[in-house]
């Protein structure tokens, strides 16, 4: 089963990434096949940047974490897909790559036509994903350097605080 | 919380053999870190301030002397690896590390000091009760991401992390190999660093420690990490083992 798009999930925004060329199954675990996707040359060639939908700020940030966390499909990302990726026909399937399978199946729920694959069905969209991880920050031309660093470190402090804001076991709500 | 700055002409810091570790020689031998936040403790640790060699020459001038701060190695289990004699902590500065089973963010600060400002720490701790801690502790230092979250669940917390250079896992459940294949699978660089503390108590109570070792190391070869190096965090800690290996994805 091959894939033909690829969904990353990053703290400035969804990416969705084409893939134009991808290892087979069996082939994937050899060495040449991993050491290409180490390198930022190689895996350039493998993925093809189609769109990306920056969050609008902090806040919006921190709802769509809350959701994909959960595997929520937030308006925003549906949106995101359906400008994204192109309409998929009943002849025509087109296979998305994602990091969860909770996440996959609140998309297969709302486009029918889509198959998902995730890094655990897929060993593949598993590296693929590990790639983007690694490389995102350059093969989305339009970040400044350092600018994932400095809204993880944002987001980061505002998902923490929320949960320890929100916290059922409050046993440390000691009163002196 | 605040202690004493004490000021020590007679001390003399070297660099330890892992990059950004430092030993402070004077009337007995300490490990310690360079103080990212000067003037701060984190957890009442002690401070010592050194005068800058070229500073020296021409009178006392404290703001140009270096800060560092005690690692007590009673207290942090990397601290008692690195004086055990642990051949790789595979983090240094600029490295990325993830931090699995942060607590309060008491050694977490000392691995923030040793990545240095370019350097980032992924620390993730799934108490709320400490996870308050280790929020207000990273307040202070940039270089770390807090993330209160279950290590159990690494894609919950996907979208923080980047990719990293090491994963540091002090999580003391039955799973721990487990939870460290899973985050290694997602984060980890190929060839990079593990390094797991192991309380034979929390996987077993019943075996025997070096039984428990071993069957861990196992574990871990099965999650695609190649076993270095295995010491023992004794006299600090009892039965507790630090296993170190490479991450694997090919072959």
């Amino acid at each position: 089963m091959s894939v033909d798009y690829l969904l990353h999930e990053n703290p400035v925004g969804y990416a969705v990434f084409k893939v134009v060329l991808q290892a087979d199954t069996i082939g994937n675990r050899l060495k040449e096949v991993q050491m290409a996707a180490q390198d930022l040359d190689k895996f350039g060639k493998m993925v093809d940047l189609v769109g990306l939908a920056p969050f609008e700020g902090t806040s919006h940030a921190l709802q769509e974490i809350n959701d994909v966390s959960e595997g929520i499909l937030s308006d925003f990302l549906r949106a995101t897909l359906e400008t994204n990726l192109p309409k998929a026909g009943k002849k025509k399937t087109i296979t998305l790559g994602l990091s969860e399978k909770n996440l996959a199946g609140s998309i297969k729920a709302v486009f029918p036509n889509l198959s998902c694959e995730t890094s655990e069905t897929s060993e593949v969209v598993a590296d693929l994903l590990r790639g983007l991880r690694q490389h995102a920050q350059k093969l989305i031309k339009k970040l400044q350097p350092g600018d994932i660093d400095r809204s993880v470190l944002g987001l980061g402090h505002a998902y923490s605080r929320a949960k320890v804001k929100f916290s059922v076991q409050k046993n440390d709500n000691h009163i002196i | 919380m605040e202690r004493q700055l004490t000021v020590h002409r007679k001390v003399i810091i070297e660099p330890h053999r892992h990059a950004g570790v430092f030993v402070a020689r004077g009337k007995e031998d300490l490990l310690v870190t360079k103080n990212l936040t000067p003037g701060e403790s984190v957890y009442g640790e002690k401070r010592i301030s050194v005068p800058n060699p070229n500073a020296a020459t021409n009178g006392d001038a404290p703001a140009t002397s270096t800060e560092y701060r005690v690692w007590n190695p009673f207290r942090s289990k990397l601290a008692a690896g690195i004086l055990g004699g642990i051949d790789d902590i595979y983090m240094r500065p600029g490295s990325k590390v993830l931090y699995l089973g942060a607590a309060s963010g008491t050694s977490v600060s000392h691995v923030a000091d040793i990545v240095g400002p370019e350097g980032t720490v992924f620390a993730v701790e799934f108490s709320h009760r400490s996870g308050r801690d280790l929020i207000n502790m990273a307040t202070h230092r940039t270089n770390v991401i807090p993330i209160v979250e279950d290590a159990r669940h690494p894609l919950k917390y996907r979208m923080l992390v980047g990719m990293v250079d090491c994963i540091f896992a002090d999580v003391a459940q039955p799973d721990q190999a487990r939870i460290v294949g899973l985050n290694a699978h997602l984060f980890l660089k190929v060839g990079g660093g593990v390094l797991v503390s192991i309380k034979a108590n929390c996987i077993d109570s019943t075996a025997a420690p070096e039984a428990v070792f071993a069957m861990e190391v196992n574990k871990l070869r099965e999650q695609r990490i190649k076993p270095k190096e295995q010491l023992t965090l004794e006299p600090f800690e009892r039965d507790h083992a630090m296993v170190c290996g490479i991450y694997q994805r090919a072959g």
